[in-house]
């Protein structure tokens, strides 16, 4: 093991493999390498639907299981009991074996069985408790209709007497269920008067309609009486309370009677039988009573029961949704095997890093020794022309700039990781666009502390707050870098810091007053501010057209910088994919291109900048106007730079323009006879494919043309299009395909976007300057506004009245110039790092290596979120 | 002191703490990405540096004002 690791300069080596394995260890397998998580399988049954795959039983049972682990969640939140969450950094899972997840399912299913039927039971009871309290209510209620009726018997018979009076049969006997009239009572009960009565319940907001119902349907024949009953009752379908009202309905005859108990029971109303005599009706609520309160007791052991049992499942059911969840992955996995029934072997194929094959071998070895299995797991490098992922490590400082690079694309296999320079260079170039060293010391803590609590913010879910976290290590680099940035501009919230001597003084006249004009002049011309800018320019009449002219050079010179470090990169691309014709009709003439006409500037100014012309008695030149008129009147010179400087641009030029066709012509020609050279000594393009996959069987016989198509497909192999895409299998290298009309087009195009690219991205690097001043303005204006007017009040109404303006200072300082400025200074950097560098060298052609691990599942899988902590 | 030398001393100054990030980088698979990095930052932060000293040494334009009272004038 001990070659050369994989860096994060490149993406990792890659290999293809060919798992075999013997069936009954196949989960265990997986399950080991999906700990390990450095193997990307591929799909051996793309031509199977997911019905038709061996797994699929198992993964319809885990869906149970699955569904199962959500019912009791649902049960849990119902009764309030809270989950204990699992903490993947704590705690650690062991690889279940087939029998845990056997137990698991089957203690799943009892366990399913007992809630649900603790849950029927209780419901069933809250049904027979709302019952009996509704029962109580209306023998309560009832109790006074009927105190009350006794003494106005007359009367109800004589609002009833309309009824036909053919029924001879006591109407009470078939209303009531204990008919007893005592003897005393006999003549002036109900049923001495062939009145018989229908008592219950219903719902408030359906009294009128139920009266008007009985009113029109009985027209009239009947005596209603209603109650209010004071606490809403919980209706146990819904859960919700409902206000409902006891009634008692008096008629005559039995008709009417059977009518109204139907009506009733087609309005929801439930029915409750109550006696007429006072005493069997007090003997009934006693009953009722003692039946509500058994009823309760029981409801509430049952309550306790389920509770104590979903507790003790919200204990372990974190624990087993994970196992559940990597169990089913697991199976996904060993669905895209191919499963060889008369061998009873597993065959898999997969992409996974060349160094890390001694670890994945030892794994697989393990596992199969642990079996106690005689038949070996064999593990095979397969060779294949199939583009492979791009596997680009990183670690926790890495990952951040990684993502931002990988949100643009995913490098191509083995090109230089685009990600490299950017760990500087994107914060960099942020600090030049947002120095100030005041912001950028605030920023600093804010990225310490991220960093310093590192652990317990991890758990913060708050998105906004998650993504500035991811970004923590980013935000350091750019907090220091803006530091540095800050001392050189000599900023710290507008103001300027006196570290050093200035370099000039005052002239000031022997009768000057207050506000008078006055210039500055060097006070010795062998010292110059050593560090920064001269503080002394703050606030001057004239700050703005030094820094203007400062900063726009400066800008200049960083993208010039920043473009031709980049450029080398495609120099290291050639070289490594062996493509010396990039070197050649690529790399150098653009570099020379860029070079004359940008270099050339670049020069020019740390020229002019290094010559005292005033000193001198001459005149300075503007570079702008020079650098024009280099390409509009060649050879004509408005201000002299320095002696012979015309042949010098003359020959720049023509050197710049001599590079246009090379870039043009000589890549495409060169392929071109490359390719006829191929063709002229025999090789022809015949079922080129070369091997894709020692399964697929229309591949066969393509191992043996390997070194032909190698030798043709090299030609095109340069070519930018190599599509490179997995899927399809048959990435490039078809020399029979070699199509010179594509290649040259495909140049010209490249050609002319560099050729203008070199002066618009030049130009780009311009908003360097405008969102470094633009901070630094905003930043003098919010002094002004604030502190400026905080500091000249005095007395104790000054003091407060300075910690109110600073508190606003200070909160509009982090809300506008740190968050706000800091977000577009970031996303201005992150486009020079997209556009004007990566266009310089990356392909961006590749796609992701996805390996199979539990940990990027567990992380990303959403229903999982509330489960973990 | 500070004058036109300054640029190249500086510059030898941070060549010599290039090659001695090259040299002293931590060992590992991330060398390379400590090389580049700590070179990258020592280069830029350079870069700024000088082209700021430059820009001041011959400077064509004078600091000018008219706001300045008595008392400060000769600080």
């Amino acid at each position: 093991m001990a070659t050369v690791r994989d860096t994060p300069f490149r993406s990792a080596d890659m290999s293809m493999v060919q798992l075999y394995i013997s069936n009954e260890i196949g989960r265990e397998v997986v399950n080991a390498l999906g700990e390990l998580g450095l193997v990307q399988f591929r799909d051996l049954n793309g031509d199977l639907t997911a019905f038709q795959r061996v797994f699929t039983q198992d993964i319809r049972r885990l869906d149970n299981v699955e569904r199962q682990l959500r019912y009791f969640h649902a049960q849990m939140d119902k009764a309030g009991i809270s989950l204990r969450k699992l903490d993947l950094d704590v705690d650690s899972l062991a690889a279940p074996t087939t029998s845990d997840i056997d137990e698991l399912a089957e203690r799943c299913q009892s366990l399913e069985k007992r809630v649900s039927s603790l849950n029927d039971s209780y419901e069933t009871l809250k049904r027979r408790e709302i019952e009996l309290v509704e029962w109580r209510w209306v023998l309560r209620e009832a109790g006074g209709f009927f105190d009350r009726a006794h003494g106005n018997v007359d009367e109800i018979r004589a609002s009833t007497d309309g009824a036909p009076a053919d029924d001879d049969a006591p109407l009470l006997n078939d209303v009531e269920h204990q008919v007893t009239a005592p003897e005393a009572q006999a003549e002036r009960s109900f049923s001495g008067m062939n009145i018989g009565f229908v008592s219950g319940v219903i719902a408030r907001d359906r009294v009128a309609a139920f009266e008007r119902i009985l009113w029109r349907t009985l027209r009239g024949n009947l005596y209603m009486n209603q109650a209010e009953i004071p606490e809403a009752l919980v209706d146990p379908a819904t859960n919700e309370p409902v206000a409902k009202n006891v009634f008692v309905i008096f008629a005559h005859g039995r008709e009417i009677l059977a009518k109204i108990r139907k009506i009733s029971e087609s309005m929801g109303a439930d029915v409750y039988s109550v006696d007429e005599n006072a005493d069997l009706r007090r003997d009934q609520l006693h009953e009722v009573n003692a039946r509500l309160t058994d009823v309760q007791n029981v409801l509430r052991n049952t309550e306790h029961t389920l509770q104590a049992e979903l507790s003790q499942i919200s204990r372990s059911l974190s624990a087993w949704m994970v196992l559940v969840a990597k169990e089913k992955a697991v199976y996904d996995t060993l669905n895209l095997f191919l499963y060889d029934r008369a061998r009873r072997t597993l065959i898999a194929e997969a992409w996974c890093p060349t160094h890390d094959l001694p670890r994945i071998r030892a794994t697989l070895h393990e596992v199969t020794a642990r079996a106690g299995l005689s038949v070996p797991s064999i593990i095979n490098v397969i060779r294949t022309n199939k583009t492979p992922p791009t596997y680009l490590k990183t670690n926790k400082f890495t990952e951040a700039f990684q993502t931002i690079v990988n949100a643009y694309g995913t490098a191509t296999y083995q090109e230089v990781n685009p990600a490299i320079p950017v760990f500087v260079t994107f914060p960099f170039l942020f600090a030049v666009m947002f120095g100030d060293l005041g912001h950028a010391l605030i920023m600093l803590c804010a990225a310490l502390a991220m960093i310093y609590w590192e652990k317990p913010l991890k758990k913060v879910t708050f998105e906004l707050f998650a993504m500035v976290y991811y970004g923590r290590y980013i935000a350091l680099v750019m907090a220091l870098f803006s530091i540095f940035t800050g001392l050189i501009y000599n900023d710290i919230f507008s103001k300027s810091m006196t570290l050093f001597p200035s370099a000039w003084e005052w002239v000031v006249p022997p009768d000057f007053r207050s506000g008078q004009s006055v210039t500055a002049r060097l006070r010795d011309p062998n010292y110059r501010y050593p560090f920064g800018l001269d503080w002394r320019w703050h606030g001057t009449e004239n700050d703005l057209l030094f820094t203007n002219s400062y900063k726009m050079k400066m800008s200049i010179i960083l993208g010039w910088a920043h473009m031709t470090y980049s450029l080398c990169f495609s120099y290291i691309n050639a070289r490594h994919f062996k493509r010396p014709i990039d070197i050649w009709g690529n790399f150098v003439p653009g570099m020379i291109f860029f070079q004359a006409i940008f270099g050339y500037l670049v020069l020019c100014i740390i020229y002019k900048w290094s010559v005292d012309w005033l000193g001198t008695g001459r005149q300075p030149p503007g570079l702008l106007n020079m650098l024009i008129y280099m390409f509009l009147q060649p050879g004509f010179i408005d201000v002299p730079l320095y002696p012979g400087q015309k042949y010098v641009q003359i020959g720049l030029l023509l050197i710049a323009v001599v590079q246009v066709p090379i870039l043009l012509f000589l890549k495409p020609f060169y392929l071109r006879w490359e390719h006829n050279r191929a063709r002229a000594k025999g090789y022809r393009g015949i079922g080129e494919h070369a091997t894709v996959s020692a399964l697929d069987d229309e591949d066969e016989d393509a191992t043996r043309n390997g070194e032909a198509s190698s030798m043709l497909a090299h030609g095109v192999d340069h070519e930018e299009f190599d599509d490179g895409g997995d899927e399809g299998g048959h990435g490039h290298g078809h020399g029979s395909e070699f199509e010179f009309g594509e290649v040259m087009i495909h140049q010209v195009i490249h050609t002319i976007e560099f050729c203008l690219n070199c002066v618009s991205h030049t130009a780009s690097y311009l908003r360097l300057w405008a969102l470094s001043l633009a901070h630094q303005q905003l930043s003098s204006v919010l002094w002004s506004m604030t502190m400026a007017i905080g500091l000249k009040g005095t007395g104790i109404s000054g003091a407060i009245f300075l910690v109110v303006v600073f508190g606003a200072f200070f909160f509009l300082s982090c809300i506008i110039l740190i968050i706000m400025e800091g977000v577009s200074a970031m996303l201005h950097s992150l486009r020079l790092a997209w556009v004007e560098s990566f266009s310089k060298f990356a392909e961006f052609a590749g796609w992701p290596f996805a390996p199979f691990s539990f940990k990027v599942l567990l992380e990303e899988k959403e229903e999982l979120k509330p489960y973990l902590g | 002191m500070a004058n036109g030398w300054s640029v190249i001393i500086g510059l030898v100054i941070v060549v010599a703490m290039c090659v001695a990030a090259w040299i002293f980088a931590p060992k590992g698979e991330n060398q390379v990405l400590w090389r580049s990095s700590i070179i990258l930052s020592i280069a830029s932060c350079y870069i700024m540096w000088a082209v700021t000293f430059l820009s001041q040494l011959h400077p064509l334009i004078e600091p000018r004002r008219s706001d300045l009272r008595k008392e400060y004038i000769h600080h």
